[in-house]
């Protein structure tokens, strides 16, 4: 006769199960033009010569001075921050160069299909702004990897608050992605069946996997 | 007719799904390194001990060679010296008469340093880990070198694999609407999750290019 703990331990197994799957598909649901975004633009960057989806060559350029006053005396990205707010721009800065004149600033603020490229003269009290326009293809190319950091630039901070809250959206697709991972491998375990043909399934896609993960490194 | 297509949908999902799935655990894990990437590059304590090879039959106009051709050309001369992996953007110094070969296997980076003149070479590299794997694989094949990219036959192996991960992702997430629909009572909790999130990915995109 089942214990009155077993029926506990059954009864929270059958809530586990029943969410389990709701979160999969929920969650895949939740995330699925994120997913799809991810996904073709992967494809669309391991792929350059596919020339429907050009986006430099037919990329728009204009170019603009405006006057602007000089920013207080303070850190970099301070001054920058004040100048964008003087022209009336928003975007991810950018550091091109190291800077050499206290009375020049020059520096890039770039967000998905667009790129301001701005350079200062605080003596003439000028800016001088190269505005780049990208079309749509160029928009999801940069969606995929605008992070606003880079691996061994610490110069480079992610400094707009979008940037952040898309770093925090790609974050959020990875950790979705790998409940649903997990979580289908419970659902699938629960289907006695689909184990033996699932086994092959998931162990050569392992296999492959991580012969490229680790197993290059120790064969060759 | 309908209840077969619905089973074979299911098990294509299945199968497909456990199939690519440590390739979305990939992609994913290494999504957060290029997010949150390391402030510096790896330590030098990982560098390996440099080694020479010496007599190395350097074909003639090396230096003169460039893009896919130099590849070609240096392939048989790291076969010989033992060195393995895709080669990265070939620099010449023309001072010292010398070349320096980046080769890269997911986790280790290799230079393959060729001195034109005495027909040797050094070859020095390091340990990356697999940090550094999983975002090169992330990152691979990529939309930069495109002439000599994918120069070898693992690397070329990883660009089919990474191309079938996105059709097959493709084809789950298809799948998957499909799926979720045949559950009538799980509709309507599906629908506001999906229009949640079109919402959410409208709404940042649009913030992103235009707000």
């Amino acid at each position: 006769m089942p214990s009155s703990r077993d029926d506990c331990v059954r009864r929270v197994l059958d809530i586990f199960e029943v969410w389990n799957r709701r979160l999969h598909f929920y969650i895949g649901l939740y995330l699925l033009f994120f997913l799809w975004l991810f996904a073709f633009t992967g494809l669309l960057l391991n792929h350059p010569g596919w020339t429907f989806a050009e986006f430099w060559p037919t990329r728009k350029q204009t170019a603009f001075e405006r006057a602007i006053t000089p920013p207080p005396v303070g850190p970099d990205l301070a001054q920058a921050e004040n100048i964008l707010k003087q022209l009336g721009l928003s975007g991810e800065i950018e550091w091109t160069s190291a800077r050499a004149d206290a009375r020049r600033l020059d520096f890039r603020a770039s967000r998905p299909g667009h790129i301001f490229e701005i350079k200062t003269d605080f003596d003439r009290e000028r800016a001088t702004v190269r505005r780049i326009d990208l079309n749509v293809w160029g928009v999801m190319h940069i969606l995929h990897t605008f992070t606003g950091v880079r691996a061994g630039d610490s110069r480079n901070q992610r400094d707009w608050l979008l940037t952040s809250i898309w770093a925090f959206t790609m974050d959020a697709v990875g950790i979705g992605l790998m409940i649903m991972v997990l979580g289908s491998y419970y659902m699938w375990w629960r289907l006695p069946r689909k184990r033996a043909w699932g086994l092959v399934a998931l162990i050569s896609g392992w296999a492959v996997c991580l012969l490229f993960v680790v197993g290059l490194r120790l064969l060759v | 007719m309908q209840r077969g297509f619905y089973l074979v949908t299911r098990d294509l999902h299945l199968y497909a799904g456990l199939f690519i799935s440590p390739f979305l655990v990939v992609f994913a894990v290494s999504v957060f390194v290029l997010v949150h990437p390391p402030g510096s590059l790896p330590s030098p304590s990982a560098e390996r001990t440099a080694r020479p090879v010496q007599n190395l039959e350097i074909p003639a106009g090396l230096e003169n060679l460039s893009g896919r051709a130099r590849i070609d050309a240096v392939r048989p001369l790291l076969d010989r010296a033992g060195v393995h992996g895709e080669i990265g953007s070939i620099r010449y110094i023309p001072k010292e008469h010398r070349l320096s070969v980046p080769v890269g296997v997911p986790g280790r980076e290799t230079t393959f340093d060729l001195d034109l003149d005495r027909r040797s070479a050094t070859i020095s590299g390091r340990e990356t880990g697999i940090w550094d794997a999983l975002v090169q694989l992330h990152k691979s094949p990529g939309p930069h070198l495109a002439e000599i990219r994918m120069n070898w036959i693992a690397m070329r192996a990883w660009r089919w694999l990474a191309d079938a991960t996105v059709y097959l992702l493709l084809f789950i997430s298809v799948s998957g609407i499909y799926l979720w629909t045949v559950l009538r009572l799980e509709r309507r909790a599906g629908m506001a999750m999906l229009a949640a999130g079109a919402v959410s990915f409208f709404g940042i995109v649009y913030a992103l290019v235009a707000g």
